[in-house]
């Protein structure tokens, strides 16, 4: 019956969805949730809701009860008053894209939004979500004047550009016998690095350092980071004034010191296919910035000198991510 | 799903709770009390369940606990219909769903039972006195249902209060406009239930102490509003239920009644009023005696001249009548109705007091008007006493009454005369009523209680037709002209008044009862015509049904344009200074140039960036940046200031 019943929905659900999107089109950063953009309908309650106003009506009509009538009307108009507060919660809300915070193909990517408005009452109980039953969502309460951040996952099923194409603002303050919503399409996209391979092979080891290393042997003052702390590293490179800082112990990294360096080369992994080779390289890159270790990367038509830091892995990552293959590469 | 189980706390449980509690009140006199009980225990273990976090119990049990009481209200009731019944359904659904709340739907579920019930209390009863509770606990149920759907768990309750109560004021208006234009249906759609709930007022059947029971209650019984004069207080007999039937101790009014109609001849003036009826559970119009015009649709006369209405009067109801208290009624006796109203039981019974009957006819001769005559003297003159509290009577309850005990109330005397007179050979019968009634000046009206129930006998007169006899009039005058208060003994507890209540508070319990008619006429009583009237009054021709369409349709956009209008007020943004417009401005005209100002960039750090990214502009920028500065964060700014700014703003052209 459930699944009956949702075959029925899916396809008007696809229809109204496409509807929305011809009529709204693209939205550009920021956007603001005006008033001919907002759609407000019953919730379930709010349908049982109905049923029993109607229920009363009609007893009251058949008794001539006119108290009875008058509380079913104090009702009724409670529930209208409640359904444009609904609407109004939502009406002039302006959201925008803080940040696209990246994540590995298989798990999340998340987009950090800022809802702002410019009322100096609250607007509470406003949820963001995908608009997808399964996807969960963030309920967040607006202050007075002020703006709530909230956060949206998507999951990243392949590397690249996760694209988010459409996502539902919501409240159904104050009694949830409303709903009112409102779909952004916007333009945001976050990227998802390669899925990291198991852990097994090492990278080659390639003498061919070029000189950096060597050179900068005696340059111990040529910071180039912070790496976790591992066992075994010297106590006097502990960044002690970011662990003051409660940021936990970090140790200091200096480009040129006793840096092992790799060069992590798409072309060494030959018997894989592309994305296997990327998901080695990636599992390399991250391998190589926990241990501290200065790497370069080279993809087909890239090459990334060596360095270290988070900076520079996320580099990395990203060229991985949207590595387009050798073919395109060489073209 | 065995996590399933176990509750979390959840959101907005004591207030749901507290509201249902509220609810159930008003009902509580007409449940039985294992409803309430069970209720009780249910809210108070779910609580406790919430507190510790216990498990709750499995579907079988909440099945089995719906299937039991089901079935135990079916057993107390007979039915699932009808208000008592369906209300301690609604009750035990209630705390069925109680077992199983763990979600806001299901709290929200609890919350419109309680309106439910609440609304099932007004159906019961419209009593001006019980509306503040209903109204607080329906206020209670939307404070519940709002904690319930907040978002943040943490907002206080003040602020949840203060935004339902918020909400209720703005709904009210709507509220008022559909109550005074929907509408309203000529009912009934479906049978209404026989309510057999006992409720006081008069019965069809008389016991002595019946009249002296009913006469402890203070309770108005019906209040009459007369246009133009109103009848002197001996006049004011109002006619309901008229007894035949005599088993030697109880009168009784015969089920089967299929006499001759008796006819009536008026004269004198007419007494034109309207006589509104509590709810009584019974058909009885009590009207002035006689009545001569009534409204037929809805009344109609026994033979016997009482009115009925058309259907048990439930709620408050009035009536539009015309009586005439001087009249001949029933000249022509029809030979049923005198077989019946001479019938004594002939199990003898009463046996001194048929005796004293036949001894007046043979005295008499069967001259009626003399042997009532010197009945009443006998009630005059011999030492009889009228109390409202007369000793028990045994199984000649008559002859005990007439020669022994020699106490009692209007009913001790109506049956006692009617009993001799029929054996004395003239047709009587039993009619009861009220006399009396206590005129408002602040309602112009006459209020009419329970304590002004009366009883007294009708006789039938060769020649005059049925003739009015007062026994009680003979022992107690004081009765029939100054009510119940006058009459008897000063030691014994009268009714609805307090004997010595001060004049300040007699003028108190009036203005309070002229409230409660208002009440009753204006609120309870708002009808199909009453909508018309006031469509007329506001100058509307000729109102019907689709002036009050209209009306409604028109007055409900009205409200909705309001609403919206509050409501972007509501989120208005907040005033901003001439500084911060003029700012923005500055960023108006700069989005020209590809200038947007960063998310946490201020005014000044926006103007000076602009300043650098525009050169040929760096002047005016540099201009507006300093006025604007100083106006916001100097010391003080110099009068001159905000008009520079101003010039320089609007002369600035990227």
């Amino acid at each position: 019956m459930r699944g009956l019943l949702q075959d029925l929905r899916a396809p008007i659900e696809r229809r109204t969805r496409a509807w929305i999107r011809r009529r709204q089109g693209a939205d550009m950063d920021p956007v603001e949730l005006k008033r001919q953009r907002i759609y407000i309908l019953p919730t379930r309650l709010g349908v049982a809701y109905g049923a029993m106003l109607f229920a009363m009506l009609l007893g009251g009509m058949n008794y001539n009860n006119n108290l009875g009538l008058w509380l079913t009307f104090l009702l009724v108009s409670l529930g209208l008053v409640t359904m444009h507060h609904c609407h109004g919660t939502l009406s002039g809300v302006r959201l925008r894209l803080l940040e696209a915070v990246p994540g590995f193909a298989g798990s999340n990517v998340r987009f950090r939004l800022l809802l702002e408005h410019s009322a100096s009452v609250a607007r509470p109980a406003i949820e963001v979500g995908l608009g997808t039953e399964a996807a969960g969502t963030a309920t967040v309460d607006l202050p007075p004047l002020g703006t709530a951040a909230a956060t949206l996952s998507v999951p990243a099923e392949r590397r690249g550009r996760i694209a988010l194409e459409r996502f539902v603002v919501s409240t159904s303050h104050p009694f949830g016998l409303f709903r009112a919503w409102a779909v952004v399409h916007p333009a945001y996209a976050a990227i998802a690095w390669p899925r990291p391979r198991e852990r097994g092979a090492t990278p080659p080891l390639t003498a061919t350092d070029t000189g950096g290393a060597q050179a900068g042997a005696s340059g111990e003052d040529d910071f180039a980071g912070l790496r976790p702390y591992q066992a075994g590293d010297s106590l006097r490179r502990v960044a002690w004034k970011a662990y003051a800082r409660g940021q936990g112990l970090h140790t200091k990294q200096y480009a040129g010191t006793d840096v092992v360096s790799h060069v992590l080369d798409f072309a060494s992994l030959g018997g894989l296919d592309t994305e296997a080779r990327l998901e080695q390289l990636c599992r390399w890159v991250l391998d190589a910035h926990e241990r501290g270790e200065a790497f370069a990367l080279r993809l087909p038509g890239t090459f990334i000198d060596t360095n270290v830091g988070p900076a520079h892995r996320e580099h990395c990552l990203n060229a991985l991510a949207l590595f387009q293959g050798p073919e395109q590469a060489r073209g | 799903m065995a996590e399933a189980g176990f509750t979390a706390r959840i959101r907005g449980l004591a207030w749901v709770l507290a509201a249902l509690t509220a609810a159930v009140v008003p009902h509580v006199l007409h449940l039985p009390a294992w409803v309430t009980l069970l209720l009780l225990a249910v809210c108070a273990w779910r609580w406790t369940a919430d507190l510790r976090g216990w498990r709750l119990p499995p579907t079988a049990l909440r099945v089995a606990v719906v299937l039991v009481s089901t079935i135990a209200i079916f057993g107390t009731y007979r039915t699932l219909n009808g208000i008592e019944a369906g209300t301690a359904f609604l009750v035990l659904m209630a705390a069925a769903k109680l077992l199983e709340t763990r979600t806001a739907r299901d709290l929200t579920v609890i919350v419109f039972i309680a309106w439910f019930l609440l609304y099932a209390a007004l159906l019961r009863e419209q009593d001006l006195l019980k509306l503040p509770w209903l109204l607080a606990s329906a206020f209670l149920t939307a404070v519940a249902l709002m904690r319930v759907h907040a978002a943040s768990a943490q907002a206080p309750a003040r602020h949840i209060l203060r935004r339902t109560l918020l909400l209720m004021l703005q709904a009210a208006p709507l509220a008022v406009l559909l109550f005074l234009l929907f509408p309203r249906l000529p009912g009934p759609f479906w049978g209404i239930d026989s309510r057999t709930e006992a409720r006081t007022g008069l019965d069809d059947e008389m016991t002595p102490g019946d009249v002296s029971d009913l006469s402890a209650s203070g309770e108005v019984a019906f209040r009459a509003r007369f246009f133009g004069s109103t009848p002197p207080p001996e006049q004011r007999y109002w006619r309901g239920p008229v007894l035949h039937e005599f088993d030697g101790r109880s009168w009784r009014r015969p089920q089967a009644q299929s006499f001759p109609q008796t006819q009536v001849t008026f004269s004198g003036p007419p007494f034109r009023y309207q006589v509104t009826l509590q709810p009584s559970a019974r058909r009885w119009v009590l009207a002035l005696d006689l009545p001569s015009q009534w409204p037929a649709r809805q009344v109609l006369q026994s033979h016997d001249l009482t009115l009925l209405s058309a259907r048990p009067i439930n709620s408050v109801t009035a009536f539009d009548l015309v009586s005439q208290t001087s009249f001949t009624a029933g000249l022509d006796l029809a030979e049923s109705v005198r077989r019946k109203d001479l019938a004594l039981p002939r199990d003898g019974t009463n046996a001194r007091s048929v005796a004293l009957g036949r001894a007046l006819a043979a005295r008499h001769a069967g001259n009626a008007p003399a042997m009532v005559g010197e009945m009443l003297r006998m009630f005059r003159e011999q030492p009889f006493e009228y109390t409202m509290q007369p000793p028990r009577l045994a199984d000649n309850a008559v002859d005990e009454f007439l020669f022994s005990t020699r106490k009692g109330f209007c009913e001790h005397y109506a049956s006692a005369f009617t009993v001799v007179m029929r054996a004395a050979g003239v047709p009587a019968r039993v009619v009861t009523g009220y006399q009396g009634g206590e005129f408002n000046p602040y309602g112009g009206y006459l209020i009419v209680r329970q304590s002004d129930a009366h009883a007294w006998s009708e006789v039938w007169i060769e020649g005059r037709g049925w003739k009015r006899v007062d026994p009680t009039a003979a022992v107690a005058p004081e009765r029939i002209r100054g009510g119940l208060i006058n009459s008897v003994a000063a030691d014994e507890p009268v009714p609805g008044r307090l004997r010595d209540a001060s004049e300040a508070w007699l003028q108190v319990e009036m203005g309070w009862d002229a409230v409660n008619d208002f009440w009753n006429q204006r609120i309870v009583r708002f009808d199909a015509q009453a909508q018309f009237d006031l469509l007329d009054r506001l100058g509307v021709d000729d109102p019907d049904w689709r002036s009050l369409g209209l009306g409604l349709a028109g007055s409900l956009a009205a409200f909705f344009v309001a609403l919206s209008a509050y409501l972007a007020w509501r989120y208005r943004p907040p005033p901003r200074d001439w500084p911060a417009r003029l700012h923005a401005v500055v960023v108006r005209r700069l989005r020209k140039r590809g200038l947007e100002p960063g998310l946490a960039e201020g005014p000044v750090a926006f103007i000076e960036r602009a300043e650098h990214t525009c050169p040929d502009l760096a002047r005016p920028l540099a201009d507006i940046r300093g006025l604007y500065a100083a106006l916001r964060y100097g010391p003080a700014p110099r009068p001159d200031d905000l008009q520079r700014l101003k010039h320089a703003v609007n002369s600035l052209r990227p």
